[in-house]
């Protein structure tokens, strides 16, 4: 009980600490720093690839990032998040929130580390209640549409495409 | 009775043709000879298109082998949520009909599988890990552009031809039945399949055609896109070993996914980040205290539901 303690008390300060959102990254190719998401707003700066920068939030194909006390807007695809081993005390702070979990009622516990790795899959037991108990949660096709409308969401016409983006219906099913 | 027991003779027949057909074939035209390669041809081709039932059944049993290795997550609110937010996105596809299922399952793995037939599986992990909704419904996505194209069915065809033979005679007797034998094939093939992964090309398709279902469906297409660094990341981590045995690098990923999309689907307007509805999702209202609790107590309670979010 001592550790569980020191170890949510250690947590709560690491979360304190570092607010959502704090990771950080590098632009992958030289680019410039928009003052909106948008690809025709005014450019606030260049930017060299290789330039680290602190991501502050997200926006559709954007990021805001924050680069030399400056802040301003880069293509998401043209950035690459730090790895786990440099430095970006964000993902620690992930790591260490999701030993938290809260059940249904809300209440916050702490879990064992479980894992699904290639072994635990070979040596599996197929579990047909808990194929049961998933179809009990399936959901009408009306239920997800009525659901989607009232939050909102706008359907769009868009066509799939290609390895080089050229549109086509469907991608063809592959023969074997 | 006839039925099953002719089912049964009918699958032996073709365990054991299958792998002669090509052979013989090369002699075709001479009366027996003739007539075996083309009833094995015949049975090879319906292996092919495996019907919607059988398909089902398939997925059915691959998703309690997956089930068996990680169980649902005990969270009714969440699991209804994943659902309706799947089922959603499934209705972009060209395989609305299917029987989808979603669940959250509990491991801290990040990893997400889908079965044939409209089973898609996504672990308590990556749940944690998206940022956002669009970046949840990036993943179902891929997940059910694997369903619709059939990229396990498929793969799984192939693994069982080449092993069924082999093993036909003692499993059918042990098992008792087509249906055992069948269900015990399927999972040894699944074991296989599912710790291997698909081919390469079937995962950068998934992904081209995830972006599409999710900017279909409403959503912005980039969610994948947020979550493929979020692997990139992390690729290192522990918690990402299966996954990433299974599947192409994420940083190949996302570059093949830049030269498909390219900015074509930037202009959409409007598409959602997030909705206010998987954010109070994540972060549910504290429960009322019931008995009297120290300040101190309440103090981290109020800390810790401020955890909550696991956002990055």
């Amino acid at each position: 009980m001592r550790f569980a303690s020191a170890a949510i008390g250690a947590l709560a300060l690491c979360i304190a600490a570092f607010p959502a959102a704090a990771e950080s990254g590098a632009v992958i190719r030289a680019d410039e720093l928009k003052a909106t998401p948008f690809i025709d707003a005014a450019t606030s700066a260049k930017l060299a690839a290789n330039q680290p920068v602190n991501i502050v939030s997200r926006k559709g194909g954007w990021v805001q990032v924050e680069v030399n006390g400056q802040t301003g807007w880069v293509r998401m695809l043209n950035v690459r998040l730090a790895t786990a081993s440099s430095p970006a005390q964000g993902q620690a702070n992930v790591r260490a929130a999701s030993l938290l979990r809260t059940n249904s009622s809300g209440k916050t516990v702490t879990t064992g580390i479980k894992g699904l790795g290639e072994e635990d899959l070979q040596n599996a037991s197929p579990d047909p209640l808990q194929v049961s108990e998933l179809a009990t949660l399936a959901v009408s096709a009306d239920e997800a549409s009525a659901n989607a409308h009232a939050s909102g969401l706008v359907e769009q016409q868009v066509e799939f495409v290609d390895e080089k983006g050229k549109p086509i219906a469907k991608p063809k099913a592959k023969k074997k | 009775m006839t039925h099953p027991r002719r089912a049964l003779s009918l699958l032996v027949a073709a365990t054991l043709c299958l792998p002669a057909a090509p052979a013989q074939a090369q002699f075709g035209g001479l009366g027996g000879i003739f007539d075996k390669a083309q009833k094995a041809k015949k049975v090879g081709d319906s292996m092919r298109e495996i019907g919607p039932e059988e398909e089902i059944k398939i997925g059915s049993d691959l998703a309690g082998m997956i089930l068996g290795a990680a169980p649902l997550v005990d969270d009714p609110a969440e699991q209804h949520y994943v659902n309706r937010l799947g089922m959603w996105l499934a209705q972009h596809t060209d395989r609305p009909d299917l029987p989808w299922k979603f669940g959250i399952i509990d491991t801290e793995d990040v990893n997400a599988f889908s079965t044939p037939g409209g089973y898609v599986l996504i672990s308590r992990g990556l749940f944690e890990r998206v940022r956002n909704e669009s970046e949840l419904a990036g993943v179902l996505a891929h997940e059910i552009a694997h369903v619709v194209q059939k990229h396990h069915l498929h793969a799984l065809q192939n693994e069982m031809r080449t092993s069924a033979v082999a093993d036909a005679g003692g499993s059918m007797v042990a098992s008792g039945g087509v249906t055992g034998f069948l269900t015990e094939q399927v999972i040894k093939a699944g074991k296989t399949l599912y710790t291997r992964g698909l081919d390469k090309g079937d995962e950068y398709e998934a992904d081209r055609m995830g972006v599409v279902i999710a900017a279909r469906s409403g959503y912005s297409p980039y969610g994948l896109v947020g979550v493929l660094q979020t692997l990139s990341a992390e690729q290192a981590e522990k918690g990402m070993a299966l996954m990433m045995k299974t599947h192409p690098n994420p940083t190949d990923r996302i570059e093949r996914l830049d030269k498909a999309m390219g900015t074509k689907l930037d202009g959409l307007m409007p598409v959602a980040d997030d909705l206010p509805s998987f954010v109070a999702l994540r972060n549910p209202a504290p429960p009322p205290e019931i008995k009297a609790t120290s300040a101190k107590t309440r103090a981290v309670k109020r800390t810790l539901s401020k955890a909550k979010p696991r956002h990055k």
